[in-house]
């Protein structure tokens, strides 16, 4: 696409803007991708349409002001990016504007403290944990807030589970093959803290010593992609800090988001002089799928015991995993790995669920349509279990697959994969 | 001429669009008048909006004044009307995906964008479906196949592209060359004229509906068809060919033909095509041949299926080939999607690209891609062929930076593949329109007494020249001199 943005203006993020917005046919081949496309069938609310309110933002035809509402309806889920012929990093464009606009927006009151609180909140998991137990008595009341409101207590499990802290380090079991650095997670301690001791069982029983470094923190995602860009900064080169990746063999996350945020560390720092430091970080991040499943190609992985009966499991992509770190193969290798399992694959398996990060409490309408059609195309399937490698997609798809009136269980993949080492299944 | 006919004031297509500013209300008379009579759900009236509503996957054009997502024909009706009343010109979109600037407006004006109707019945007792213009063609297809019925043309862009424009453009793809292009699939046809009249026309007496197929909303919007379906032939065959030269894969496709083989489809892409597909999809394409030929056999009798592939597979050889049979669908469906992604994904060549559509008989072929490809070398351009090659249908793309490549450089290396293709006989577009890209060259194509008929046809249906002006038909001689 023919543009003026004016990159020398702008700095570094401003040439990964314009080299998005170059890159770009409009051919429109990303539209059946969109889920905010598929939802309101307007070109603003479309990839296509994105990129050319950005750029016209960015050559200063359009005020930030008009294009605001459509980027902001944008999951992030970056299916755009899947199917995108011509290689346009969507993904790249959205956060750098995000970045770049972000101070330049005028929010209201209310705007700027929920925004600030969600930034607080979600990144501590000490806090986030105690602010989930106080919404759990407030549940009962949210059919009485406004929907900005009650979306988060919405999502809430009916129990939220006491904080398990990790180990620094868990040592590996028989044979050690490795050793490896895990991100923690924030939000996913309080909310889903076996995730992490699936993790480190697996890891273990697998001969992989795991250490949690310390001084370690939020991976930035979600300041990222909410335009907080000094927040990010700042998480991003605490990371850095803590994990030498010189150290391990691998540096794993077990929430897709994280990991692609981890991924993107090059990107966010492009043309500063810790460029380099994030690409050799960057190098050795992996999605604990695509580790695992790593190993079971090389036939070093533990073969997990057979269920007791057959099994259909409805695996659910997470966009950060499918779509920003091209990882599909990956866990539905470790899952055909269990005897006994059928992966089940879900109908319209490539439209976001609705979660994307903080998008449930910003465009908590959209979020809930996503995830009432997610909901009924993965029990279409007819699942004995449902099974995804994120924490945001799990807490949505549990909500409303609960909220559907269905009891079928929701795990992580390697909390399926743990229960098949312990011979739960 | 009237006064008012847009021609007059038409802007050249490279000149920029206007850009108000917008305070995010209705901000003009036309925006206010349908917003009153047509809610404001099913009005765009921001600057944020309307400038998303002035490009094809081609060109940008001028930011329109109001765009219009009716949800029935009397939405478009209405909003017919009003643009008339207010003498602004009106431009049917489907997706945008047109590759001629036909959905790119040439003048402020209104839009009526068709997405949102969508509604669509399968009637398999009749093998039927009655679809509203903003379905998207494989949606047809992916509802008519539980009845075993599919709705054969395929454009590449099938899975974004609309039956409006489908129609509007007369769309063709890979199965055209044994199933025919959209047209051949059209029972009836549901149009709103100039006026803001609806007319329901099916294909008895005059052949109206064939007038209005491929007019790229110049005579009228279609608001509904009713399509035939078909069953799907029972068995398919894939196979890939790759050669070492372009020319060497025309003269295997004339000799299968001429062979006797009628595949249902036949493609071809050029080495630089096969590159950019491959950097997508990573599949494992030959990225040194010079040329690779897709190619389907299909039919209800496995035997025939398999002697035509191997018929084609004998052409292939003798002109120097290597041939792989796809083991599996999943195999064959990677080909079939390498197939389709190739025109986006020239985009990582070049960010622009002038794209040609030639239709040259099939014994020419050999003849043609060898010159063209001449053509392309000599003008230093990055040139690229592609296209449903059975069908003689070619694809030829130059590919530019504007900040690379002159412009002029550009069209006249277009011009001169257009002049190719018509001293062989051939004409200028098979499926993507005339649109604003190659209205220019519609004199070389088309003799004077021919284009005095076609515009005796427009005037007749849309005396006011409402109907997206600036398309297809090249300016008169001499208008530019009257005020
Ligand atoms: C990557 C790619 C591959 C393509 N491959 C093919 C191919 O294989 N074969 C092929 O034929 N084309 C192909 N095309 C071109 C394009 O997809 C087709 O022309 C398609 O039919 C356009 O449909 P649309 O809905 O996008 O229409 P638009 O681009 O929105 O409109 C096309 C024209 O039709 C008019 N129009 C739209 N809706 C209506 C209506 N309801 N009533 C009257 N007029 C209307 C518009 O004014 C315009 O002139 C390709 C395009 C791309 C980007
Ligand atoms: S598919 Fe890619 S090139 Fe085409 S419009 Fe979408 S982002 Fe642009
Ligand atoms: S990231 Fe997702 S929501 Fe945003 S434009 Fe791309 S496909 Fe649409």
């Amino acid at each position: 696409m023919n543009h003026d943005i004016p990159t020398q203006d702008i700095g570094p993020q401003g040439e990964v803007m314009a080299h998005a917005v170059d890159a770009c046919v409009h051919c429109g081949f990303c539209l059946p991708a969109c889920p905010t496309y598929a939802l309101l069938g307007d070109e603003m609310d479309s990839p296509r349409g994105r990129i050319v309110l950005m750029k016209e933002v960015l050559e200063g035809e359009l005020p930030l002001e008009d294009a605001a509402p459509h980027l902001d309806r944008c999951l992030g889920c970056q299916a755009c990016v899947s199917a995108c012929p011509s290689g346009v990093p969507y993904g790249e464009l959205i956060t750098s504007f995000r970045g770049w606009s972000e101070p330049r927006r005028e929010r209201s009151p209310f705007d700027r403290a929920k925004r600030a609180a969600i930034l607080k909140v979600l990144p501590a998991p000490k806090v986030f944990s105690l602010a989930a137990r106080a919404g759990q008595y407030t549940k009962p009341l949210a059919p009485l807030l406004p929907a900005a409101l009650r979306a988060p207590l919405d999502l809430l499990p009916e129990h939220v589970p006491a904080m398990q802290p990790s180990p620094r380090v868990t040592p590996a079991r028989g044979r050690r093959r490795g050793r490896v650095a895990c991100l923690a997670g924030c939000a996913q301690q309080a909310l889903a803290p076996n995730f992490n001791a699936a993790t480190l069982r697996v890891l273990a029983r697998n001969g992989i010593e795991v250490v949690i470094p310390e001084g370690q923190g939020c991976c930035g995602a979600a300041a990222l992609h909410t335009g907080a860009r000094d927040e990010a900064l700042r998480l991003v080169r605490r990371n850095l800090a803590a994990f030498d990746p010189d150290e391990y063999d691998a540096i794993l996350s077990n929430a897709a988001g994280c990991g692609a945020g981890l991924k993107e560390y090059p990107v966010v720092l492009h043309g500063l002089p810790d460029e380099e430091q994030a690409r050799a970080f960057a190098a050795k991040v992996q999605d604990i799928s695509e580790f695992l499943a790593g190993l079971l190609r090389e036939g070093d992985l533990d073969p997990p015991m057979p269920t007791s009966r057959p099994l259909t499991v409805a695996y659910h992509d997470a966009c950060h995993l499918a779509h920003a770190q091209k990882i599909r193969l990956a866990p539905r290798e470790l899952l055909r790995s269990i005897p006994g399992v059928t992966v089940a694959e879900v109908p319209e398996g490539d439209l976001c669920c609705g979660s994307a990060g903080t998008y449930n409490l910003e465009q908590p309408l959209l979020a809930n349509e996503l995830g009432v059609r997610k909901a009924k195309n993965i029990l279409s399937t007819r699942p004995d279990l449902i099974v995804s490698g994120n924490i945001g997609c799990h807490t949505q798809i549990q909500s409303h697959v609960r909220r559907s009136g269905s009891r079928v269980p929701v795990l992580h993949t390697v909390e399926l994969l743990d229960l098949a080492y312990r011979g739960e299944l | 001429m009237t006064t008012g006919n847009p021609e007059k004031v038409a802007l050249s297509t490279t000149s920029p669009a206007p850009r108000p500013r917008s305070n995010g209300k209705p901000d003009n008379v036309l925006a206010a008048e349908l917003t009153r009579l047509l809610g404001p759900k099913k009005v765009l009236s921001n600057l944020s909006e309307r400038m998303n509503y002035r490009y094809d996957a081609i060109q940008f054009g001028a930011t329109p004044l109001a765009v219009v997502l009716p949800e029935s024909t009397a939405d478009v009706v209405t909003a017919v009307r009003v643009a008339r009343a207010a003498g602004v010109p009106v431009v049917g979109r489907g997706a945008a995906s047109g590759l001629s600037g036909g959905a790119a407006p040439t003048l402020p004006g209104l839009v009526i964008s068709f997405t949102r109707m969508t509604r669509l019945d399968i009637f398999p007792e009749r093998r039927e479906a009655r679809a509203q213009a903003g379905v998207v063609t494989l949606a047809v297809t992916e509802k008519a196949r539980p009845h075993g019925l599919i709705y054969p043309p395929d454009p590449a862009s099938f899975r974004t592209s609309t039956i409006g424009g489908n129609l509007g453009e007369n769309a063709g793809g890979p199965l055209c060359f044994k199933y025919g292009v959209s047209g051949d699939y059209v029972k009836e046809l549901e149009f709103v004229d100039a006026n803001g009249d609806v007319h329901e026309l099916t294909r008895d007496a005059y052949d109206l509906a064939g007038l209005l197929i491929g007019s790229e909303g110049t005579l009228g919007l279609i608001t509904e068809a009713t399509l035939r379906l078909t069953p799907p032939p029972k068995f398919t065959r894939t196979l890939m060919a790759s050669f070492p030269e372009v020319g060497a894969c025309a003269e295997a496709v004339s000799a299968a033909i001429a062979a006797g083989a009628v595949p249902g489809k036949l493609e071809f892409m050029d080495q630089a095509c096969t590159n950019a597909v491959e950097d997508f999809l990573a599949i494992g394409l030959p990225r040194e041949a010079g040329a690779v030929l897709l190619v389907d056999t299909d039919g209800d009798d496995l035997e025939t299926v398999e002697e035509e592939r191997a018929l084609v597979e004998a052409a292939c050889l003798n002109a120097g080939g290597t041939v792989r049979r796809a083991a599996t669908d999943a195999e064959s469906a990677a080909l079939w999607q390498a197939r389709r992604s190739v025109s986006p994904a020239l985009g990582r060549i070049r960010p622009q690209r002038m794209n040609e559509d030639i239709v040259v008989p099939r014994s020419a072929l050999p003849e043609v891609v060898r010159e063209v490809r001449a053509l392309g070398d000599a003008s230093g351009l990055p040139l690229v062929q592609f296209g449903h090659i059975g069908d003689g249908n070619l694809h030829p793309n130059i590919l530019f930076d504007p900040r690379r490549e002159s412009p002029e450089a550009v069209h006249d290396l277009a011009h001169q593949i257009a002049l190719v293709a018509i001293r062989h006989g051939g004409v200028l577009s098979g499926e993507h329109g005339i649109g604003t890209m190659k209205r220019s060259f519609m004199r070389d194509a088309v003799d004077p007494v021919t284009l005095g008929a076609l515009r005796d046809v427009k005037r007749a249906l849309d005396p006011a020249g409402t109907l997206n002006p600036g398309k297809i038909l090249p300016d008169e001689e001499g208008t530019h001199a009257h005020p």
